[in-house]
């Protein structure tokens, strides 16, 4: 009976949708977040009457014709790319990015890979690492006895020391930006991989054309909406429940046709 | 003698054939501009040659709904609704065909593709080029696509000159075969995708409706059943 299987990919449909929510849900407070929304599009269509049919002598045609679809299918987890909120850290070495744009860092394999998490470190030898250690492209190396740092909007680099008002320039950051940044993909630990549908990274210093500006001092939040999760959390259940009735009525239609001496 | 059984089988089958239509429309209630079909009755009549005539029923004609769906704001730049009538036109390798889900995105030469990767075209047939790095994209009520304040050409939106003759095809996809032609005076809104138009509470009360319509039938058929077993009893006593 075809429509209980129409009703099954329903349901899985509106699973993947709860699944989508509650990984947004649960990345709520990750730095540098996107929220990520299913996407859905219809089956293949069998067609019972073709539109167009010549049914009669005289040449009369059917107007419309009957297609019967077979349900639902995930097409595309998309990334949802918002700039999220900022939030002050005081820390000389969190940069938030102002507009669209990734952080180049070296994974230890010697893959690039991006993000937009900017919680920056300095590792043991003075060079500016993520979180988990993977070092910022270009190498930035900060000098031990540097007293304080300063980052400006176009990514430039100035330590203070104690001997000298003035600053010495240690590097600069550049950004990568993508033609379709929605085609990235995630790795996990907020970085991503440029892959085929995303475009090599078209690098620049910050403030470059299309590229946004760096803001020291600060770390961008999670773009996750709670209120917006939970309505379509609500709708995603409902959904659910409405495909899982379409199941059990059509149960009961084939009961009642066993029932038939 | 059998003419009442076959009459309620015509019935019986068209019945658990809309019952598909309702359960693909409940399976698509989150479909990105998914579009509602409906399955019309409509009766056939039979010449008995007894003079006669018994009526069949007929689930031949499907309709869609031309209902708005509900616009969900997403505040993609990319992210586009029409308000009213109309489709967006894409290129797909068998050709060109129309479609209600606005989420585009921007492939890797820059051009305007929809998630599956068809170019979607402007009001002239022609596709639409995006500057890869553009800081702001922005899209006017008329569809009008700007980059950083440059007019980078228009989005499409088509009316099919027969509506009735629309075919589904996967993807949320309609072919036009009968052609379409543009709209003078689109409303695209920018920001924004509609939602499957699909009535949800309509759905499943028209689902509750064709159970018991379906059971109905199965007691009519059990009582035939009935009546033709005692009269065969009543023959041979």
């Amino acid at each position: 009976m075809q429509a209980l299987k129409i009703a099954a990919t329903g349901m899985s449909a509106q699973q993947l949708r709860v699944e989508t929510i509650s990984n947004n849900l649960a990345n709520m407070n990750t730095t540098g977040y996107n929220a990520r929304r299913a996407e859905f599009a219809d089956l293949h269509y069998q067609q019972i009457s073709r539109a167009g049919t010549v049914r009669a002598a005289d040449g009369s045609v059917l107007p419309t014709g009957v297609q019967l679809g077979l349900g639902v299918r995930p097409a595309a987890i998309t990334v949802h790319l918002a700039q999220g909120a900022f939030s002050a850290t005081g820390s000389d070495l969190d940069v938030a990015i102002e507009g669209s744009g990734y952080l180049e860092v070296t994974l230890p394999s010697g893959q690039a890979a991006f993000t937009r998490d900017g919680s920056l470190k300095r590792s043991a030898e003075g060079l500016v690492v993520t979180s988990e250690g993977y070092p910022v492209a270009p190498e930035i190396v900060i000098p031990p006895d540097a007293r304080s740092l300063s980052i400006n909007a176009d990514g430039e680099v100035y330590a203070y020391f104690a001997e000298n008002v003035e600053g010495q320039l240690l590097g600069q950051f550049t950004l990568a930006g993508f033609a379709n940044a929605k085609g990235l993909e995630a790795l996990g630990g907020n970085l991503f991989a440029e892959t085929e549908a995303s475009g090599p990274p078209i690098l620049g210093n910050p403030g470059d054309d299309g590229l946004g500006t760096l803001l020291q001092g600060y770390l961008e939040d999670s773009s996750v909406d709670a209120v917006r999760e939970v309505t379509e959390l609500i709708e995603a259940q409902r959904g659910y429940e409405m495909n899982a009735k379409v199941i059990s009525a059509v149960d009961q239609m084939m009961g009642a046709t066993t029932q038939v001496r | 003698m059998e003419t009442a059984t076959y009459a309620i089988l015509s019935r019986q089958s068209g019945l658990l054939r809309e019952m598909r239509i309702v359960a693909n429309n409940v399976a698509n209630a989150a479909t990105t501009g998914y579009r509602e079909g409906q399955l019309v009755f409509s009766e056939m009549v039979q010449d008995t040659r007894h003079g006669a005539s018994v009526s069949m029923a007929r689930a031949r004609i499907q309709t869609t709904s031309t209902a708005q769906g509900a616009l969900t704001q997403t505040a993609g730049p990319l992210d586009m609704a029409i308000e009213g009538d109309g489709f967006f036109m894409v290129e797909t390798p068998d050709g060109e065909r129309l479609t209600r889900a606005g989420s585009f995105a921007l492939s890797t030469n820059g051009d305007l593709v929809t998630p599956a990767g068809h170019l979607v075209l402007g009001p002239g047939g022609a596709p639409l080029f995006l500057p890869p790095m553009a800081a702001t994209i922005h899209v006017g009520p008329d569809g009008t696509l700007s980059a950083d304040g440059q007019p980078m050409g228009q989005i499409g939106v088509f009316q099919p000159t027969n509506p009735a003759a629309l075919v589904r095809e996967d993807g949320v996809l309609f072919r036009a075969d009968d052609g379409a032609d543009p709209i003078l005076t689109p409303r695209v809104l920018q920001g924004f995708l509609e939602g499957s138009n699909v009535n949800a509470i309509s759905q499943v009360a028209r689902m509750v409706e064709i159970q018991r319509a379906y059971e109905l039938g199965q007691s009519f058929l059990e009582r035939e059943d009935d009546r033709v077993r005692n009269t065969i009893k009543a023959l041979i006593r």
